[in-house]
């Protein structure tokens, strides 16, 4: 019987092999935190430790309010920016236009690297697993136990196998086929598991498309999610590597799955998670027509340079309806938006392109909903209250199908644009 | 006797003579509000009316989206929401929302403002469409919500001071260190309830972008309007933008020759040098010199006092010279005043440049005036801005901010301490 | 004849900007009722004043009290606390033309900043305000001042109950 891929990276980091369910206790080849890195050098600190173990193993990346929208944020910022000085930790992206969302320039500063460990103080920590990387998201008491120890155990997970055969019809994207996928496997499908996602339709994704397939790993409970490290993400990786200690790992044909389950690309048609969790799937016909306030194209999971694109060709010599808010995941895709002339095209039709962050993701910064308002968002989570008020509704849909959305101030199928 | 800007304004929209001193009621062109104070004018009009009212003229009425643009607070969103609401019940037409900029600017480059204007508007700052010879002031949510009521207003007829400035800036100077010097001399209440009329050929020679900078800060010095006569260039932009009318309006307002000021004040910019004002107030004004080699944390390029186009070009030109590159110890923000001040430094190629540089370039927005967007700043940093405030804690408790000029402000953000501009471009 | 307010004295200095009286912070409020709580938050010494300040104690001030923003907050936050009347030796036009409008009494005080640094009126003092009159009186040093009345536009608009209701009662 052949090994699934966690069971091959964690066997690899502990150096024997390892099954599904036994506990190991691993070396995490990086430690990822953004904003929060401040609360978690405060219980690090409260620990007894001076020095965090590997201070060049951390990886702060500020993201989640920049630059600071309040002087709590600006606090926090401060204490990320001290204790990273004060440890001598090199890896610290602070506010400035080498900055962004941390799941997008983690792997663009090639810290995201094949059949390594990665921790990360956030859940969405599971979209390097576009490159192969074993990553999974934790709470801040356990990231300042594995600053201090250099330590982090792990279950090893069983696995899920999601085989995606085919191609994608014309204005269907990866995010209709994992807002689907959510759908079928629900939110605690996946719990505790590896996600591995497999097929000739997977390997005809672009890196950036992975990446928004493992971005929601987390939402059906998954402790990781990873597509197979091929020529594609060989080819990124290179000249950016933070590290020469990896390894293009990838599950045996005959590994043992807990569950498995097939798709073809072909039959995926343009979908939402409908407010308030992420598994509510609507195929778009059952929601079209629904109106909206605000359109959101940007974060971790759809705001890179393809998802802008996207939204340009349909948005391009048009106007929006409602107010849209664009935002690139990172500073490289900005300047690359500049370039290619996208950004005109999205200024041109009104919206309004804020510099790189996590944005109103999170509500706490650049386009909070207000009591009774619709928002139709790229982004990975629609829960209660997530994006602003209580009573506020939140859609999670394709770049395309949020910017057709944003022309006509209603939820819109983008097929209809062909 | 003859009379002063101010009093011709008055004139024409009290639609009767006027004498310095006197209260008079005049016919407002524009009653704005952002959103910035603008739910609580929507709000106190329904009540007074029972939510029965209608406003006296939708298409007088204007709502500029700058304070949190876009919000980052269910509250701040909840009140853009309802003033969007209260437009669209009451067919207000003019709504910028969240993707335009700074409220006063975008009813400038929309060629709403004509010179003799009375505009009324929830940001201290509005005066700073003085610069196109509107008389336009700060007010607060009574006097939005009993304009919109009656289409009028009381106002004082203030007295005037007239300040002439001459000669050329040097290298390295430019007209935010003049606006800092008159502010170290004249003080936070220098000028309570005065008008002030800004002539001389140094002005005569200004543009838009400087004569924004020079009327926003009158604000800082208490005064009621800052006035410039439109000429030249700025004439035909605001021509341009805001029909022929305008030239009409000039020659109507022009003060007369034998007009009452009580002081006349005289400077030679071509003696300045560059000033800063100091923690914590704008009238702590010191020379960059004797605060030089002071480290900073932040350093914000914007703001409605300098954040068009060319003073952003004038921040370039400084980083320019250093090869592109700020030090990596300051957080260097830029934030244009709207959207078009944005586009134009796209296209340019100015925003590039900037990225390259390390610089964080936002949205248009008020950003870092308030502690509640943009840049807020922790206790024990220490910022520089070219805003137009830094009064104790105003962008975050325990943080004290220098007020510099664009290229001081650039220099700094260069060497990562209060630097002297004239020490890189000259 | 006019009443006789009595109360105590909070003092405060020159250019008392609208961020020491009502914080940037705070400005999405819309309730007047509910400012109060963070009046002079920002003021260095005066943190507790909001906790602290009772109805009919009296804000003391020297010039230029109120410059900076149009926030009406800053009125509010301070009437709604019961401060009875604003004693200043001056005021900054865009805070008294928002004190005015609303009804809310500002008296300019000759002599008030000089006063002040002087310690001729202090925190606590026990003061005796006749709004008719002027007069203004500090039981604890012994001191008098005088201030100013207000022109007659002024008069009437607080005498009506600020300017809402006075444009309210041209209208009939």
């Amino acid at each position: 019987m052949g090994y699934t891929f966690a069971e091959k990276a964690l066997a690899r980091a502990v150096g024997h092999p390892v099954s599904a369910n036994e506990v190991v206790t691993v070396e995490p080849d990086f430690c990822m935190s953004h904003d929060n890195t401040g609360p978690i050098s405060r219980t690090f600190k409260k620990i007894g430790v001076k020095k965090v173990w590997k201070p060049e193993r951390l990886v702060v990346i500020l993201d989640h309010g920049v630059p600071a929208p309040s002087s709590d944020h600006a606090v926090n910022h401060k204490e990320a920016r001290e204790f990273m000085k004060e440890q001598g930790a090199p890896h610290f992206y602070d506010v400035s236009s080498s900055g962004g969302v941390c799941h997008q320039k983690f792997p663009e500063e090639g810290f995201a690297l094949p059949g390594q460990i990665v921790i990360g103080s956030d859940s969405h920590t599971c979209t390097y697993g576009a490159f192969g990387t074993f990553a999974t998201g934790i709470g801040r008491s356990e990231m300042a136990a594995a600053w201090a120890t250099g330590n982090i155990w792990f279950k090893v997970p069983e696995s899920m196998k999601i085989t995606a055969t085919g191609r994608l019809k014309q204005g269907v994207s990866a995010k209709d086929f994992i807002l689907k996928v959510m759908g079928d496997v629900k939110s605690d499908g996946a719990d505790y598991m590896s996600v591995e996602f497999h097929g000739d339709g997977i390997e005809g994704m672009s890196i950036s498309e992975r990446m928004t397939l493992c971005n929601l790993g987390i939402e059906m409970g998954a402790k990781n999610a990873v597509c197979r490290p091929d020529q594609k993400v060989l080819d990124y990786i290179k000249g950016r590597e933070k590290s020469a200690d990896w390894e293009a790992l990838w599950a045996d044909p005959d590994a043992a799955y807990a569950k498995e389950l097939k798709y073809d690309l072909g039959d995926i048609a343009p979908g939402v998670a409908k407010p308030h969790t992420v598994d509510n799937y609507a195929p778009i016909g059952e929601v079209a027509g629904t109106a909206i306030n605000q359109a959101f194209i940007g974060t971790c999971t759809n705001g890179r340079i393809e998802d802008l694109h996207a939204a340009a060709e349909v948005l391009k010599g048009k106007r929006v309806a409602v107010r849209t808010i664009v935002i690139p995941a990172s500073w490289n895709i900005y300047r690359e938006a500049m370039r290619d002339g996208t950004l005109d095209a999205l200024l041109d039709a009104g919206c309004i392109v804020c510099n790189s962050g996590c944005g109103p993701c999170l509500g706490a910064h650049m386009g909070t909903l207000a009591p009774g308002e619709a928002c139709i968002s790229t982004a990975n989570r629609n829960f209660k209250g997530r994006m602003g008020d209580k009573d506020s509704f939140i859609y999670l849909a394709s770049p395309r199908t949020v910017a057709m959305s944003a022309l006509a101030g209603k939820i819109t199928d983008p097929r209809e644009a062909f | 006797m003859g009379k002063t800007m101010i009093m011709k304004i008055m004139e024409r929209a009290a639609h009767k003579e006027v004498h310095v001193g006197e209260r008079v009621w005049c016919d407002i062109d524009w009653s704005t509000a952002r959103d910035f104070g603008g739910a609580n004018c929507t709000l106190q009009f329904d009540e007074i009316t029972e939510k029965q009212g209608r406003v006296w003229d939708s298409d007088k009425i204007a709502f500029t989206f700058d304070l949190q643009a876009p919000s980052h607070s269910e509250k701040v969103s909840n009140n853009q929401k309802i003033i969007r609401e209260f437009a669209k019940r009451q067919g207000i037409k003019h709504v910028f929302d969240i993707n335009h900029g700074i409220g006063q600017h975008v009813l400038l480059e929309n060629g709403l403002v004509k010179p003799g204007d009375v505009i009324l508007g929830t940001d201290s700052h509005m005066n700073l469409l003085g610069g196109v010879a509107a008389f336009a002031t700060g007010v607060g949510n009574t006097d939005i919500a009993a304009s919109w009521l009656s289409g009028t207003n009381w106002f004082r007829v203030p007295e005037t001071m007239k300040i002439e400035a001459t000669g050329e800036f040097q290298c390295g100077v430019s007209m935010r260190d003049f606006l800092t010097r008159l502010v170290g001399d004249l003080g936070a209440g220098g000028l309570d309830f005065l008008a002030v009329e800004f002539a001389g050929d140094a002005i005569e020679r200004s543009t838009l972008a400087e004569r924004i900078t020079l009327c926003s800060m009158v604000t800082e010095m208490s005064g009621k309007i800052g006035l410039i006569l439109p000429n030249g260039p700025v004439l035909e932009w605001l021509a341009g933008r805001a029909g022929p009318e305008v030239r009409s309006r000039v020659a109507s307002i022009a003060p007369d020759a034998d007009a009452p000021y009580i002081e006349t004040r005289k400077y030679d910019v071509s003696k300045l040098e560059p000033l800063a004002s100091c923690p914590d107030a704008p009238d702590n004004v010191k020379t960059v010199r004797e605060i030089a080699g002071t480290p900073v944390d932040q350093v914000h390029i914007g703001s409605c006092s300098n954040g068009r186009f060319e003073d952003i070009a004038a921040a370039f030109a400084v980083l320019e010279k250093s090869g592109f590159k700020v030090s990596p110890s300051v957080r260097t923000i830029i934030t244009p005043a709207t959207n078009e001040v944005m586009r134009r430094c796209a296209s340019e190629g100015l925003i590039e440049k900037f990225l390259d540089a390390g610089i964080v370039f936002t949205n248009p927005t008020c950003a870092l005036c308030t502690a509640e967007h943009y840049g807020a700043l922790p206790g024990g940093d220490v910022g520089c801005s070219t805003t137009n405030r830094n009064f104790i804690g105003k962008v975050g408790k325990g943080s004290h901010t220098y007020l510099l000029s664009p290229m001081t402000a650039m220099a700094t953000a260069v060497k990562g301490v209060i630097t002297d501009p004239r020490d890189i471009i000259c | 004849m006019s009443e006789i307010l009595r109360g105590r004295a909070w003092v405060f200095s020159d250019d008392v900007d609208t961020d020491l009286i009502y914080h940037n912070k705070y400005l999405a409020e819309t309730d007047p009722k509910k400012m109060p709580q963070y009046s002079f938050e920002y003021y260095p010494g005066k943190e507790n004043f909001a906790k602290e300040v009772k109805p009919g104690d009296f804000v003391v001030a020297g010039k230029n009290f109120g410059c900076g923003s149009s926030r009406e907050h800053a009125v509010y936050c301070l009437k709604e606390a019961g401060v009875p009347v604003i004693l200043a030796e001056t005021c900054s036009r865009i805070y008294y033309r928002n004190a005015i409008n609303n009804g809310y009494p500002v008296l300019f005080v000759k002599g008030l900043s000089e006063a002040i640094k002087a310690g001729k009126i202090k925190d606590g003092d026990e003061l005796e305000v006749e709004l008719g009159t002027g007069t203004i009186k500090d039981s604890t040093s012994g001191s008098a001042f005088h201030g100013d009345a207000v022109s007659d536009l002024e008069r009437d608009i607080m005498s009506a109950g600020g300017l809402i209701p006075y444009l309210k009662s041209k209208k009939k």
